[in-house]
């Protein structure tokens, strides 16, 4: 328990500051709503004017934009893009910290065993991503509340919020798979920003086909916003591979993590 | 009792060589050197007792233990020093050895304050600010704090200064009367002839030789200088047994192994203004072996 409580002392700075700029973007996104309920109509026909490939690859939809829900989609996808960096710079950090910093060798001529060290990393990580999902949720909860011109369902809220959540979770796990198998990494930042903006971007090309398939490429597809809001639920086969790239990602950490050599600095 | 074994450990980093087919022991209570260049093989021997990394084929225990299998075990009684000490920077040193200690199921806060002043450490000062030696300091007390069975220092006197370094070296010995069994790395010669009972000699990932230190000085040479009025002639001292001999104008300066009344005799018939006889210095000896090897 030691190394969690130490390492989550470590991500104390990191999970505030993102937890205020994720609650200070949503509530800046927000606050155009009711102005733009407003002219909801004339708004309407300038994004008619757009090709549906462009619609679609910012994830604009012309049935519910202008409900509060479909609103909030806009905003999301943007917030899930920050969140992905928060949770893939949390997983990258994981062991190349420890290699960077060259605290390896402290850590590991203690009386633990490996798979205790990085247990209680990724717990630190995945409390740190829990803590920013909370803070997120409740301020854009109270902000909806606040803005509402009509009633909306707040499960269906809760659950376009959580992808952010689930998306966190893969990319927590792939950047601490990457950041078991590279031997140093010089610079997280670099490498999460690559990676997530490498995925976001495929995200974006593929959906532009409209073929189903090609969502599984990109994490950031898995979670249709139109979808969610009209079945009040997410789609099983996503949700899956979602779960299985997770687990796959973590075991594979741990297997390289425990036959690795720690080599001296 | 062996407090350490190690069994033909060998160690390949790819195809290049790290450790070559390593044994020897340490037994209980005693200080045993391990000398050798720098890239001989010794942190990566301690490496690998240390299971930070993996042999590619031998083994090695300690208490008794497998190192690899029983890791977390073993190193509850083993206190680790390497050579240059790094830590979360910005950390007070306190709440380091706090965290360090925390590992230990036992208080040691206790300790931590008498080795600090030993080791004139402030405890309140971040990391980051501290100097290379007092990094060090930091690294001396974190190793000791839990009092060990067992210490590993891998070159721990870098970056100390000599008054530093004095009270480093009685503190061990201390801990080494209590009961502490020391493997001591370094390739500085006067630290393991002050020190250790015991040293093994590594070159190029092999072991070239586990004595005890005496009696490396003992079967080895005696260094010979003498001043004479006159010069020597230059086959004066042609015995079995001389070496190095070089002659330069009135003084004349030879190495020596064997019957010392041989070379006595021979010394009393000259005239001599003065004479030098002195034990080689562990730094010769190694050169030694090292030449003799090559």
């Amino acid at each position: 328990m030691n190394i969690f409580f130490h390492e989550l002392k470590a991500y104390r700075k990191s999970t505030i500051i993102w937890s205020v700029s994720l609650v200070l973007i949503i509530a800046l996104f927000m606050s155009f709503y009711p102005a733009f309920a407003k002219d909801a109509e004339s708004f309407q026909k300038i994004m008619e004017g757009y090709p549906e490939a462009i619609r679609n690859a910012i994830g604009f939809n012309l049935g519910n934009f202008f409900t509060i829900l479909g609103f909030y989609c806009f905003p999301l996808s943007f917030i899930t893009l920050c969140g992905a960096i928060q949770g893939m710079n949390l997983g990258t950090s994981i062991v190349s910290k420890e290699v960077r910093e060259k605290t390896a060798d402290f850590l590991l001529t203690k009386p633990v065993t490996r798979t205790a060290v990085l247990t209680s990393k990724l717990m630190a990580a995945f409390a740190s991503i829990v803590m920013t999902n909370i803070v997120y949720l409740a301020v854009t909860i109270l902000i909806t509340l606040q803005i509402k011109t009509a009633d909306f369902s707040l499960k269906v809220l809760i659950m376009l919020s959580l992808t952010m959540f689930f998306i966190q979770l893969i990319f927590l796990a792939l950047g601490m798979m990457i950041s078991v198998i590279v031997p140093k990494i010089k610079s997280v930042l670099t490498v999460s920003l690559t990676t997530v903006f490498a995925f976001y971007f495929l995200g974006m090309f593929s959906s532009t086909t409209g073929e189903e398939a090609k969502r599984y490429i990109s994490p950031f597809k898995y979670f249709d916003t139109a979808y969610i809001i009209k079945h009040a639920g997410y789609e099983s086969s996503f949700l899956i591979v979602g779960a299985v790239s997770i687990v796959l990602a973590i075991t594979a950490s741990y297997f390289v993590y425990l036959k690795k050599d720690i080599h001296a600095v | 009792m062996n407090v350490i074994e190690i069994n033909n450990l060998t160690k390949m980093y790819g195809k290049s060589r790290g450790i070559t087919d390593i044994s020897f022991h340490v037994e209980e209570g005693e200080i045993f050197g391990f000398i050798g260049p720098n890239g001989a093989g010794k942190s990566t021997t301690i490496r690998t007792l240390l299971s930070l990394i993996y042999p590619t084929s031998g083994s090695a225990t300690i208490f008794g233990k497998d190192c690899v299998q029983f890791a977390p075990e073993i190193k509850k009684e083993i206190g680790y020093l390497p050579s240059e000490v790094f830590y979360y920077d910005n950390m007070k040193v306190k709440d380091l050895l706090k965290y360090s200690a925390s590992f230990y199921k036992k208080d040691c806060s206790k300790r931590i304050k008498e080795l600090a002043e030993i080791m004139d450490l402030d405890l309140n000062k971040k990391i980051d600010d501290l100097s290379l030696g007092n990094k060090k300091k930091v690294g001396i007390v974190q190793g000791l704090l839990h009092q060990p069975k067992l210490i590993i220092l891998d070159e721990p006197t870098s970056g100390l200064d000599p008054l530093m370094q004095q009270k480093f070296f009685e503190l061990l010995e201390e801990e080494n009367k209590k009961g502490a069994t020391i493997l001591f790395s370094s390739h500085i010669l006067s630290e393991v002839q002050r020190l250790c009972n015991r040293v093994a000699i590594i070159k190029e990932g092999k072991i070239v030789t586990v004595e005890k230190i005496s009696t490396l000085q003992e079967n080895n040479y005696k260094k010979f200088k003498v001043e004479t009025k006159i010069p020597l002639e230059s086959n004066y001292f042609n015995i079995n047994g001389v070496n190095n001999l070089e002659i330069k104008e009135n003084s004349t300066s030879f190495l020596f192994r064997g019957n010392i009344n041989a070379i006595m005799k021979k010394l009393a018939d000259i005239e001599l203004v003065n004479l030098w006889i002195e034990e080689p210095d562990l730094e010769e000896i190694f050169l030694h072996y090292y030449e003799k090897e090559a």
